[in-house]
């Protein structure tokens, strides 16, 4: 149990290093095994994909906490009353090609017609330097919410041009939250340093990012 | 206790009473009949509407020598004058709904913990009516669950030299030495605490016991008769009434030549020498001194009607005194206490808020009901898998770092759904949970009563040592929760490993299941503060199950 209270503290402090809006899943052992399996090199495919749609639905849920909802009250079937929440209509999730859309069918999981676009930014593969090649939103964009879906982050430079993109289609700034698996805290001092309004929801801070996600997530490698 | 019982009868691959690897209560109905046992095969387990088990107890070859051995049974039977009769009235047909009236009810106080079964012990001679006044007094009482254990499945493995007497008609089948008392004691000492048995069968054929067992359940009132029930001191000692049915030994004898000549194709000489050498000499000697024992002696057996009535009315007299009773209990008891500590409660978010805002809407549709059940089931079942015991793990990752992880310390969770709502969850399991084994419990609430009954079970073998996520959709004042919790205790299932997992719970069934079972943990969605006199939750969600799968009565 000390690992997990050390591990508690170390979320704090990254929080308070990099702010109010990076949020980290809550952490508990079950989403501890998670990410142990998704690391495990020894992990058979059927297996990665499998545990990794069962994070994947875990962050996607956690980031639907982070919209904009109204209180309401419903009568139940009993004839009772209930104080319940109405989350507000005008959200969107874009992915981030190509690790990005493996989130995407747990977001449809839990939203079943909600609007999905969609990013390609190929990065160098000396200079780390990212560009967008493609982008296809949703009309009306600029007034909706975005759930931006990308599960690994290592350098940041990838999200960067992403939501520069979406930027530049009119989303604000404080209307984007990004979904994300695993992240390194370089990557969120990037991205933070660069968008402070935005909202940053991952799993895990860990200086080591499994890169191998997409290509085994994929069968691609 | 268990492992012993089951030592002497391996179980075997080969079609079962037990089902080859999964448990099932067997609900057929059953009476051997005095008179020869009539055979109807019939497998009836899932029939919900069949009140008594009882397991296979053909009559021992005791006379004369058998033209036709009688090939083995599948399946208890016999027959049952009532079978009919129970089946309709256990229906209750409104205009929209079927509405089942027989299960078994609570065999437990509201405390959760066993109460004691009352055990009727009858003794008599060969062909008295033993099984007619056992069948008699099942009627009468109106119990909807009763076990008959007849102590001609007790009958001890014969070796070489006893099997060629046997088949000379000189092996004495009425003497004491003829029947295994260690494990009929276990037995009934089994059914007596509630837990499950497994009864063995025996083959006159072959005179061993069949790889098959017969799979009983305790019950309020446990029945248990034989030639020789009152001959163990031991035995003697567990039954709380002791009848002995006395009939003329004209009229035994006349019974069994009617049944062994007509029924069994043997001779007459036959069937009186058997009857003179051993049958009579045996009852002289071993059973009539048995009188002595017991509290009530039936004349005639069971045509005298008077006895079964005083009978009747003594059993529903200790049934009451000792409080069966439950769920009205169960919903006024301790409002307003702080939560147990084995509640779980899942963290309040906005979004858990949200689903419930339209899973309690009563006008939602039933497509966005079932998808935002869904939605939260899945979180609840999350939830749950978090509260496993978990070990340290250190694995290497393709990065060529080491990542100190965690796994799961045990692979033996199964999920039990208790029918009909907790079944909308089982999909949530299987898909956070791979290959995982569910069971299932059905609990109907009586609809005169207003009482849990246990209809059916079906569960994982050797669910004893699986950490068991027991899985209903709403828990209100807890009795069905607690009914398919004792359940599960009484198939040996730890109470620790025993968690109850619910989308929404009223206080007072947290507080009932809490306080019956306190290491048993609780994860719920919502808990909500009240319940109404229909027993519903308040503000609630109303019928889960109802509403889920589209069977709500119409509106007026």
């Amino acid at each position: 149990m000390g690992s997990s209270d050390l591990e508690l503290a170390n979320n704090f402090d990254y929080q308070k290093e990099f702010g109010k809006n990076l949020k980290i899943l809550p952490t508990n052992d079950q989403v501890k095994e998670l990410q142990t399996i998704l690391r495990d090199r020894n992990t058979s495919r059927s297996d990665f994909k499998f545990y990794a749609d069962r994070l994947i639905r875990l962050v996607i849920e956690e980031s639907l906490n982070q919209l904009p909802f109204t209180d309401c009250k419903v009568t139940t079937p009993t004839g009772a009353t209930y104080d319940g929440l109405k989350y507000r209509s005008g959200n969107c999730g874009v992915s981030i090609v190509r690790s990005g859309e493996a989130m995407e069918q747990g977001l449809r999981d839990c939203c079943r017609s909600i609007r999905i676009g969609k990013i390609l930014v190929e990065s160098d593969a000396d200079t780390h330097e990212a560009r967008v090649v493609y982008a296809r939103f949703p009309e009306n964009i600029a007034r909706r919410q975005v759930l931006l879906m990308y599960p690994i982050m290592s350098t940041g430079n990838t999200v960067a041009q992403a939501v520069n993109v979406l930027k530049e289609h009119g989303v604000k700034e404080d209307c984007i939250i990004l979904s994300n698996l695993f992240c390194t805290p370089l990557a969120a001092k990037t991205v933070m340093d660069s968008f402070p309004k935005m909202k940053i929801l991952t799993s895990e801070l860990h200086p080591v990012a499994p890169n191998h996600f997409g290509q085994k997530y994929f069968g691609t490698d | 206790m268990a492992a012993k019982i089951n030592n002497f009868d391996p179980p075997s691959s080969a079609s079962s009473d037990s089902d080859g690897g999964e448990t099932q209560a067997d609900f057929s109905e059953v009476f051997p009949d005095v008179d020869g046992e009539e055979e109807r095969s019939g497998d009836f387990y899932n029939t919900p509407a069949s009140p008594i088990t009882v397991p296979y107890c053909p009559r021992p070859p005791s006379t004369g020598s058998q033209k036709s051995p009688r090939a083995r049974r599948q399946r208890t039977t016999s027959i049952n004058q009532s079978s009919k009769k129970t089946a309709a009235e256990s229906v209750l047909r409104t205009q929209h709904r079927t509405i089942y009236t027989a299960g078994r009810p609570p065999w437990y106080n509201s405390a959760g913990q066993q109460v004691e079964p009352f055990v009727i012990g009858i003794c008599g001679g060969s062909a008295s009516g033993k099984t007619t006044v056992a069948a008699k007094i099942i009627a009468a009482l109106d119990m909807p669950w009763v076990t008959l254990l007849s102590m001609d499945s007790f009958y001890k493995v014969l070796n070489e030299k006893q099997h060629e007497l046997a088949d000379n008609n000189e092996y004495n089948f009425d003497h004491p030495d003829a029947f295994d008392f260690d494990i009929l004691l276990l037995t009934l000492q089994r059914l007596k605490e509630g837990r499950k048995v497994e009864v063995p069968i025996y083959n006159f054929v072959t005179h061993a016991r069949e790889t098959r067992t017969k799979t009983m359940y305790g019950a309020n009132v446990i029945i248990f008769e034989g030639i020789l029930a009152f001959y163990n001191p031991k035995l003697l000692s567990m039954l709380d009434m002791k009848i002995f049915v006395d009939t003329d030994a004209d009229i035994r004898l006349a019974r069994r030549l009617k049944r062994d000549i007509s029924q069994r194709g043997r001779d007459l000489d036959g069937v009186i020498k058997q009857y003179t050498k051993m049958v009579q000499p045996s009852f002289n000697h071993y059973i009539a001194p048995l009188m002595a024992h017991a509290d009530i002696i039936v004349p005639r057996g069971g045509e005298n009607e008077v006895a079964i009535q005083l009978i009747v009315q003594h059993v529903h007299a200790q049934l009451q005194l000792r409080g069966f009773k439950i769920r009205e209990e169960l919903a006024h008891s301790y409002v307003g206490q702080p939560l147990p500590d084995t509640v779980h409660l899942l963290p309040t978010t906005p979004q858990i808020r949200g689903l419930h805002t339209f899973i309690r809407n009563k006008d939602t549709p039933r497509d966005e009901f079932i998808f935002y059940s869904k939605r939260l089931i899945r979180l609840v079942i999350e939830y749950t898998l978090s509260l496993m015991a978990f070990v340290e793990k250190t694995v290497e990752t393709p990065q060529g770092v080491l990542y100190n992880g965690k796994r799961m310390a045990t692979d033996k969770i199964c999920g039990v759904s208790i029918l009909r709502a907790g079944e909308t969850m089982e999909q949530a399991v299987c898909d956070v949970y791979k290959d995982i084994r569910i069971g299932k419990i059905l609990i109907q609430t009586n609809f005169h009563t207003g009482e849990p009954e246990l209809f059916y079970l079906r569960l994982p073998k050797d669910i004893k040592d699986y950490k068991v996520i027991l899985m209903d959709a709403t828990v209100a004042t807890g009795a069905a929760a607690m009914m398919a919790i004792r359940v599960l205790l009484d198939h040996d299932v730890p109470e620790e490993n025993i968690l109850i997992v619910s989308l929404l719970m009223a206080e007072s069934g947290v507080h009932s299941i809490a306080y019956a079972f306190p290491k048993v943990q609780i994860v719920t969605s919502a808990i909500d503060p009240e319940i109404n006199d229909k027993f519903y939750v308040l503000p609630g969600i109303g019928n889960f199950g109802d509403r889920y799968f589209g069977t709500e009565p119409s509106e007026e």
